[in-house]
């Protein structure tokens, strides 16, 4: 997951505006990402944060580089959303090396893999990964009459939809399987449509994401992450034989997402540190999240005050002296 | 110019596809012979091409399309996780790619000016070679809705047809048509602009079904 999810944050990173953070009275600034999770999470925070200490923080659109940015200069206090490993890097520049920011020791879990619809699974037995090797069930995923079935592992763009490559080839469904690279809305969109017309699909997916809040989602399970089986080689390091390098028939490491905050706070605001420490969100919570705002549309400060009032004493445990 | 090529390939092939039964839930095999003789009889196309609203869950905004050419479905994304479905016709190879376009333009009653190749070696389009005006036997049909990607046309477009009963089969050639009063239906609901959203399963493979 991590490696994707980087891959886009990063882009945004470099393409978002960073608004003035300076020409404002607010105490805090909350650098709120431009995905459903980490922007309802940043308005949760700023509503948290009123209500129990009565601060008044602003959350500000920005990418992660200039967040993080942000947070060692002191223009920036509070990140929701930082997702390791794939941000190792950040955390050892400022986290480890020039220790002007904290990682909460509370993170949220994050999974990828491969996800079935329930009718592929129910209907048609696949639930392990060992499944979609079997010609006879990934039959039912043929929709080109070519006698491979079809499943989409990612966007183009991702590094992890190459790591997908890998492990295919390396569990050896790529022999019975057709992958297939697309945008993320056109791979969900497909789900959509399966889904409707209650047709089989397998794809690639990750977690927290909506998609299991608005379908019946099956994972495909696997044998567990174990990094002596996880030998990847990239097309950037070795492009004309990466694919037969690499080896990876084993499941993904999961990941986690932390919040990050600007280490002056622990002086500043000892007691606002103290709760950003304690915060411990799920990752159903991260799915509703997402849901609330990137299906329903909610708007993310209304749903931040219905978030906290519906939660008000496990708020008020992470705000305990 | 795509929409041209359909009229000449929809004489000359057979193509096979299903229709979805939704009270067994059950797909049934669907070919030209079928689905001429359906017409004739019932002259409209199997309930699963009509145009209705379905339960569609999905996080694409209202007013989105998706095209799911392997199923000949297009479905119009509405408020409360539903859609208007429409059945449409798709290219004999299917509609050759998939992904992310939007509606740049629309037309009514569109002109139909054939590809040159269709002019050299068919005398019927040649007589159109300027242009054939909008109308009942222009095979665009009522309606055409551009396919742009950025600000560049695709060449894709969705479309009427005069030959309502090819609804749910592959015989055009890359292009994607409806009936025309679903095209006009359609028409009337989207804005320019609206994202389109073709999806990349069976049909849109290059392969056909």
């Amino acid at each position: 997951m991590t490696a994707r999810r980087s891959f886009r944050r990063l882009i945004l990173a470099t393409t978002t505006v960073m608004l003035s953070v300076g020409a404002h009275a607010a105490d805090l600034v909350i650098a709120m990402p431009n995905w459903s999770s980490g922007e309802a999470t940043a308005n949760i925070l700023k509503v948290s944060l009123k209500k129990e200490f009565g601060l008044d923080a602003d959350a500000v659109p920005m990418g992660t580089l200039i967040a993080f940015a942000g947070l060692n200069t002191g223009e920036v206090d509070i990140h929701p959303e930082v997702w390791l490993p794939n941000l190792d890097n950040l955390v050892k520049k400022y986290v480890t090396d020039a220790g002007t920011v904290a990682i909460s020791p509370m993170g949220v879990p994050a999974w990828q893999g491969i996800c079935a619809t329930s009718v592929a699974a129910d209907k048609y037995g696949i639930k392990n990964i060992s499944d979609l090797s079997d010609p006879k069930k990934t039959a039912s995923l043929d929709t080109d009459g070519d006698g491979k079935g079809e499943m989409w592992i990612g966007a183009e763009t991702w590094s992890s939809t190459t790591i997908e490559r890998i492990r295919a080839n390396s569990y050896g469904y790529a022999r019975t399987m057709r992958l297939l690279e697309m945008p993320e809305d056109v791979g969900m969109a497909a789900v959509d449509a399966a889904e409707a017309t209650d047709r089989p699909m397998v794809f690639g997916c990750y977690a927290p994401h909506v998609v299991f809040k608005l379908h019946d989602i099956v994972r495909l399970t696997e044998p567990p992450f174990d990094a002596a089986k996880w030998k990847i080689v990239l097309p950037s390091e070795d492009p004309s034989s990466w694919l037969s390098k690499s080896s990876a028939a084993v499941g993904w490491d999961t990941a986690h997402y932390h919040i990050a905050y600007a280490n002056a706070l622990r002086e500043k605001h000892p007691e606002v540190a103290r709760f950003l420490d304690r915060i411990d969100f799920k990752p159903e919570e991260a799915i509703d999240m997402s849901y609330a705002l990137q299906v329903e549309r909610q708007d993310p400060y209304k749903f931040a005050e219905q978030w906290v009032a519906k939660n008000e004493d496990r708020v008020n445990g992470w705000a305990k002296p | 110019m795509a929409a041209g090529l359909a009229v000449s390939v929809s004489i000359a092939f057979a193509a096979g596809t299903q229709v979805y039964n939704p009270q067994t839930r059950q797909w049934i095999d669907y070919d030209r012979t079928k689905a001429y003789k359906y017409y004739k009889l019932h002259k409209q196309v199997p309930e699963s091409f009509r145009k209705q609203v379905v339960k569609f869950r999905t996080a694409e905004r209202p007013g989105t399309i998706i095209i799911d050419g392997n199923q000949h479905f297009l479905y119009l994304v509405q408020p409360g996780q539903q859609a208007i479905r429409y059945g449409i016709g798709v290219g004999r190879d299917g509609f050759g790619w998939a992904g992310i376009v939007r509606i740049g333009r629309t037309a009514e009653w569109p002109t139909w000016t054939p590809p040159s190749e269709m002019v050299a070696r068919d005398t019927k389009a040649a007589k159109w070679a300027n242009g054939m005006p909008g109308g009942p036997d222009n095979p665009l049909g009522a309606r055409a809705l551009y396919l742009y990607e950025g600000d560049n046309d695709t060449i894709y477009r969705i479309h009427g047809t005069p030959e309502p009963w090819t609804i749910g089969l592959d015989v055009s050639s890359g292009c994607i048509r409806m009936n025309n009063d679903d095209i006009v239906d359609l028409h009337s609901r989207i804005e320019v602009g609206a994202k389109v959203i073709v999806l990349m399963q069976g049909a849109a493979l290059y392969k056909g079904v």
